[in-house]
């Protein structure tokens, strides 16, 4: 318990930090004073809104789909006993990925809140087919990677396709395919801030039976733990984070695959404290990701889901060599 | 004491468990014998209340129990299943610690009580894997896992133990070892339900043998009789 207070600390520290940056630097520069000034509400207007009407809510936007995909990945991971499970990788965000292209396409348009919704309804469906196959006895993790894997490869196609035969600008699609927080307002962030809060309050009553459900079925039935329900519920909430990730950002890869396997090095085997860290550690990912997409190569920015593969990949790989 | 009477279980129309009449103590080690198919683990799954049995009944103490939920017939029992494998990750004392799962603490309660962890630590050293409590579970020798699964059953405190052919892949000599612990902790007073392949040791330790064939009670009584005469006429 200490140790994963310290770890939250550590990374609320650094989160901190992320958001500092986030919004000091940039395309367009601004003094130390104006910062502070513009931070205080008071001073002139070009800061005040380079601050709170565009950086700001980026920063927000990736905080939020870095916490959505953390979770997402660490509630996919354990229930489905899957090292593999990720949002995207098992399709879940593929649903929400083909409403928002349906709407980028300008074939849907519902606001900003029926968005959203639609979003997670259908990244609901992802799950809900999800859960219908991993609760299916002696269906093994490699072959329900290979469902998830399929899964997603046709919402994306689909989103694609859609995308395509609308002729929707092509910088916007890659921003949308590869993951970007490019141009996000509090009109992306606030409406997606409920879901958030659903997702991570539904999954919290089952958290602890998560542990016991890495033993098998038939041990976390005998132990009370309820495998069905727990599996259902940890689905359905990380298809709600999922979908509400993708809405906001696009297709980001890897986070949700990442998080919880380096949570795990950080803070060990006990869910609850992998479910916990996995909230700042997304966030603080996805954030510096974004940094980096958007400050490397001033004064164009590429999509932060391409900084989470480059990234994230190598990494990946190291985990999977050393402790998976 | 554990009832069962005239017990049946019939799965898609086609009878697995028929009349299955024994009496299962606790301080004994009843071993359940019989050819695959036989109908072993499927008597074990009704028992621990994870399937419902078709008609006939479960007496615990003389209290029909196959009508209450099956989450609170498993109040009495601790399963082991057949082949079951730990989850990679997991410590030896993580492991055993999760036998004190309680699903009413479950949320977000962290720190295991004094008193469990005492718990946790006498079925570690009953089992003889005190010295291994750090170690991760997967890094172990099959007969050292089976002795930590072993924990992990005795430190949910049920009164009994229902083991599926826990010794599976072991050597002779950490069966007979394993046979001995199951053996003293049935003398501590557990019902130690065994199944199992291996008749010689079951001839040796065994307090009860119980022979199914095809689904049906063909030997009830003492380990002293050839088993493995009586296994080749009824399974024909």
């Amino acid at each position: 318990m200490r140790r994963v207070l310290l770890i939250t600390g550590v990374l609320v520290i650094i989160l901190v930090l992320g958001v500092l940056i986030g919004i000091a630097l940039g395309p367009v520069k601004i003094s130390l004073h104006e910062l502070v000034s513009a931070l205080l509400m008071r001073g002139d207007s070009t800061a005040h809104i380079l601050v709170w009407d565009l950086r700001m809510p980026r920063v927000a936007a990736a905080l939020l789909v870095g916490a959505c995909l953390g979770v997402a990945g660490c509630l996919l991971q354990s229930s489905t006993r899957n090292p593999l499970g990720d949002p995207q990788v098992f399709g879940l965000g593929g649903g929400a990925a083909v409403v928002q292209a349906l709407a980028m396409a300008g074939l849907l348009s519902v606001g900003t809140w029926g968005l959203l919704a639609l979003s997670v309804l259908a990244s609901l469906i992802g799950a809900g087919a999800i859960a219908l196959f991993a609760s299916r006895q002696g269906l093994s993790p490699a072959r329900l990677a290979i469902i998830g894997v399929s899964l997603a490869a046709l919402a994306a196609a689909a989103a694609t396709g859609i995308l395509a035969g609308a002729r929707v600008f092509s910088q916007q699609s890659l921003n949308f395919v590869g993951g970007s927080f490019i141009n996000r307002g509090w009109q992306d962030v606030l409406p997606a801030l409920p879901f958030l809060g659903i997702g991570i309050l539904l999954a919290i009553p089952v958290i602890g039976n998560l542990n016991v459900l890495a033993l098998g079925d038939r041990i976390a039935d005998n132990l009370g733990a309820e495998p069905r329900r727990t599996r259902v519920i940890a689905i359905a909430s990380s298809g709600i984070l999922g979908g509400t990730a993708v809405a906001v950002a696009g297709l980001v890869g890897f986070v949700g695959l990442l998080v919880p396997h380096l949570a795990r090095l950080l803070v060990g085997r006990d869910m609850r404290a992998i479910f916990i860290v996995s909230i700042p550690l997304g966030a603080a990912v996805t954030l510096f990701a974004d940094q980096a997409a958007r400050l490397a190569f001033m004064p164009s920015e590429v999509p932060a889901g391409l900084i989470t593969a480059l990234v994230g990949a190598p990494l990946m790989i190291y985990v999977a060599r050393r402790v998976l | 004491m554990l009832k069962l009477q005239a017990l049946s279980f019939v799965r898609y129309s086609k009878s697995v468990l028929s009349n299955i009449t024994t009496v299962i103590s606790e301080g004994a080690l009843t071993c359940l014998v019989g050819a695959n198919g036989a109908g072993k683990t499927t008597l074990l799954r009704v028992l621990s209340g994870e399937l419902r049995a078709t008609s006939g009944a479960l007496l615990i103490d003389d209290n029909d129990v196959s009508g209450v939920s099956p989450k609170e017939v498993a109040h009495y029992f601790s399963v082991i299943p057949q082949g079951v494998q730990p989850s990679p990750y997991f410590t030896v004392f993580e492991l055993v610690a999760l036998g004190r799962f309680r699903p009413r603490n479950r949320a977000l309660r962290w720190r295991l009580s004094d008193s469990d962890r005492q718990i946790v630590e006498t079925c570690l050293s009953q089992c003889g894997v005190e010295q291994l409590s750090n170690r991760r579970v997967e890094e172990l020798s099959g007969g050292e896992q089976k002795r930590v699964w072993l924990a992990f059953a005795l430190a949910q405190e049920k009164r009994f133990l229902l083991l599926d052919e826990t010794l599976d892949g072991l050597d002779v000599f950490a069966k007979q070892s394993f046979f001995k612990l199951l053996k003293q902790l049935a003398s501590e007073g557990k019902g130690v339900l065994l199944t199992t392949h291996d008749l010689e040791l079951v001839t040796q330790f065994a307090d009860k043998v119980v022979v199914l064939s095809g689904g049906s009670v063909s030997y009830d009584g003492l380990p002293n009789t050839d088993l493995q005469n009586l296994l080749c006429q009824t399974s024909g």
